[in-house]
């Protein structure tokens, strides 16, 4: 797989594909437990990507204004990039007791992996891959609203 | 409360995130996009300060904030403020002091600032050979660069442009807009509020049937 | 020395002035109040304004001017000694935060915590100020979310003081009048004091017989904080007199989002879970003899706990709702945290791999 495709005889760079895996099954988590995940990064070039950041965090969906906090944060930067972090490699983390995975109706809270690839061309690549933390029932819908 | 299914994430396409003014994209009345370069050659003619004016969620802030994107990366662009307190008029000064001559300092919401203020701060940028564009709910003493219109048709092309997320989910009919831009009063984020507790109630219907 | 930076950049596109700028400006205007309440106190002190003094130059003559004019300067410096206390505390918070904090939520806003290092669990509010009073009967005594005493008390205060002036200033003028002098000056400015001293006076005793006629609400805990899956006892206490049509127990769970709409922060608060736990139909209260009685409340298992970020939060509470005979119907809410459960789930096998959203 190259990192260029030709589209009408110009060649622009190929998307990225990252793929992740859990080691729980339907990737839900307990509370303080270890997450083991597995990604690997397909379709570019390795001399092309600078940096690689692997981060477990949460973030709040809905009605509000995103509300985030970065768990764990690795940033690997070193040229070229260690054979076992890339193009595929494994974050480990100790999750935290909470704030666990919840659907509610205009608050949501998820919890992700995510890798952020930093291209010597200034760009940069998100892919993230959400996990449950916990395991909340959801909410049900809005019995009244207060305003 | 019932027990929680593998599956249970709702990802509503009009949750913040997706509708925030810095994500969504400047449109006209007719939900094309605007031509951004056009609107700051006119602001070239106009060769001073300028006004995009509009009522509430008309989307005065997202045009302000892609042409200041545009400005900043030709380095026109010495600032940008929100008005939300009083010491934010002092912001604006400061970047209308430092800022370059003929650079543009964008101040989103400029009738907080107050008569007294607004008087002040235009007649810094006219000392200083300073530009402002502002963003205002009326015609006032700033000639306008553009007109926000809220129209069912800049709703409709929004709710095109945004994540279908889960496909299983129900989509959104033309019906649901029409309806959510007449509650909300033509307020287009209103109505993308509104719209989110349609598609979260809808939603939510169409996962307990599945369970 | 670290100048303050001009230019803030937040996430992604959106940026703003410089908070730091924006809190200097307003410490600015604050401060320009305090000077302008000294100088205009100092002018009237040395008879410059020409109030209305006597040969000595002193503004000792027309009295009442000089009672008016003291509240001017007061007013000036009240107003400024109050903003810049308001902007030092504020320092360093976000416009939210603070928006917050000055509302009747500060009880659980100024809970939430972070994830410090040696608190369990991030973005679950901390429950020390909901355990520091102890129970009669039952362990602890939970806080009322918006107490009726306080604005009890603020109208009270505002109502004295302000009647106190006005007195004040009728005397005097009835002491004008019998000694042959009209002033219309101070006729004319205390009428509108008076209607003000009379809607202040007639609100405070409304107020006050609708407290002591409905009477507090208490109540009590086993424990705290709570867990999903287990139940707790609680005691509740009315007092009043006179007959409830209704008196109802109820636990909820309500979710709160906000977001900067604009120019102002729109917050949306929708109750998602609700219980009835105990409801009283025509309830009896006899004065000095409060209502007591026992309930029990289950948090469900498999609940979320609460939760608090800067702009969105989940909370649990106990809510009263009476409904008094011949007075308004009135709600009083006592918030309660409920933590995550404990325990662990049960392993499974890895899971197949997930290629997930992309985002450039």
């Amino acid at each position: 797989m190259t990192a260029y495709e030709g589209v009408n005889g110009t060649a622009r760079p190929a998307m990225p594909r990252v793929s992740v895996q859990f080691d729980r099954a339907g990737r839900v988590y307990p509370p303080e437990h270890g997450l083991v995940a597995r990604y690997d990064v397909e379709g570019v070039h390795p001399e092309s990507v600078r940096a690689l950041e692997r981060s477990v965090l949460w973030y709040t969906e809905g009605k509000g204004e995103e509300d985030l906090f970065v768990h764990h944060f690795e940033r690997l930067d070193n040229e070229p990039l260690p054979g076992g972090d890339f193009p595929s490699g494994t974050v480990t983390v100790r999750l935290p007791a909470s704030p666990l995975s919840y659907e509610g109706v205009i608050v949501k809270i998820r919890w992700c992996v995510r890798i952020r690839l930093f291209f010597a061309s200034g760009r940069d690549f998100v892919s993230e891959h959400v996990f449950d933390l916990g395991d909340i029932a959801p909410a049900q819908g809005i019995v009244e609203r207060l305003t | 409360m019932t027990a929680a299914t593998p599956g249970k994430a709702v990802r509503n396409p009009f949750c913040t995130r997706h509708v925030h003014p810095g994500r969504m994209p400047a449109l006209d009345a007719a939900g094309r996009e605007i031509d951004l370069s056009r609107v700051l050659a006119r602001l070239s003619e106009i060769n001073g300060s300028a006004a995009i004016v509009g009522p509430h969620g008309s989307g005065k802030t997202t045009l302000l904030g892609r042409l200041a994107d545009v400005l900043e990366a030709e380095g026109s662009c010495a600032a940008r403020v929100r008005i939300g307190r009083i010491g934010d008029a002092l912001a604006v000064l400061a970047a209308l002091v430092r800022g370059r001559r003929g650079s543009v300092v964008c101040v989103d919401s400029w009738e907080r600032l107050g008569p007294i203020w607004a008087h002040a701060i235009r007649w810094c940028a006219f000392v200083s050979r300073t530009r402002l564009l502002v963003t205002a709910h009326g015609v006032g003493a700033l000639p306008t660069l553009w007109e926000c219109r809220p129209t069912p048709a800049v709703l409709r092309a929004l709710v095109a442009r945004l994540p279908c997320g889960d496909t299983v989910m129900p989509p959104i009919l033309e019906a649901d807009v029409q309806r959510a831009f007449r509650d909300a009063s033509g307020d287009i984020r209103e109505a993308l509020f509104l719209l989110y507790d349609t598609f979260e109630a809808r939603a939510r219907s169409v996962r307990e049937a599945i369970v | 020395m670290r100048l303050p930076r001009f230019f803030g950049k937040k996430r992604g596109h959106r940026r703003t002035g410089s908070q730091a700028w924006g809190s200097f400006g307003e410490a600015v205007f604050y401060a320009a109040l305090v000077m302008a309440g000294v100088c205009f106190a100092a002018l009237w002190m040395t008879g410059s304004l020409g109030v209305g003094s006597d040969e000595t130059g002193l503004p000792w003559a027309r009295w009442w001017l000089w009672l008016s004019s003291l509240l001017i300067p007061g007013a000036l410096l009240t107003f400024g000694v109050a903003g810049l206390v308001r902007i030092v505390r504020g320092w360093g918070k976000s416009e939210e935060r603070r928006a917050a904090a000055e509302g009747l939520a500060t009880l659980i806003e100024s809970m939430a915590q972070s994830a410090d290092a040696g608190w369990r669990f991030p973005g679950v509010p901390n429950c020390e100020d909901l355990v520091n009073s102890p129970g009669t009967i039952l362990r602890y005594r939970l806080p009322i979310e918006s107490p009726e005493s306080w604005t009890l008390v603020g109208l009270g205060l505002f109502a004295v003081l302000w009647n106190a002036v006005l007195v004040v200033l009728a005397v005097g003028a009835g002491i004008d009048l019998l000694g042959g002098r009209v002033e219309w000056v101070l006729l004319a400015v205390i009428v509108p004091f008076l209607a003000v001293g009379v809607a202040g006076v007639v609100l405070f005793v409304r107020r006050l017989f609708l407290t002591t006629a409905v009477g507090t609400t208490q109540l009590e805990i086993s424990a705290h904080p709570l867990l999903p899956g287990k139940r707790y006892d609680v005691l509740l206490a009315q007092g009043g007199s006179g007959t409830f049509k209704s008196l109802a127990l109820v636990l909820e769970v309500e979710e709160t989002a906000s977001f900067r709409q604009g120019t102002d922060t729109r917050t949306e608060r929708v109750v998602i879970w609700r219980e009835l736990v105990k409801e009283w139909a025509d309830l009896q209260i006899t004065p000095g003899i409060r209502f007591e009685t026992h309930v029990t409340i289950t948090i469900p298992e498999g609940a979320m706990h609460s939760f608090a970020s800067e702009h969105n939060a989940v909370r649990w509470r106990v809510v009263v709702a009476g409904r008094p005979d011949r007075w308004p119907a009135f709600t009083r809410v006592f918030p309660l945290v409920v933590f995550p459960a404990p325990g662990p789930l049960q392993s499974g096998a890895p899971t197949p791999a997930t290629t997930g959203g992309v985002r450039l």
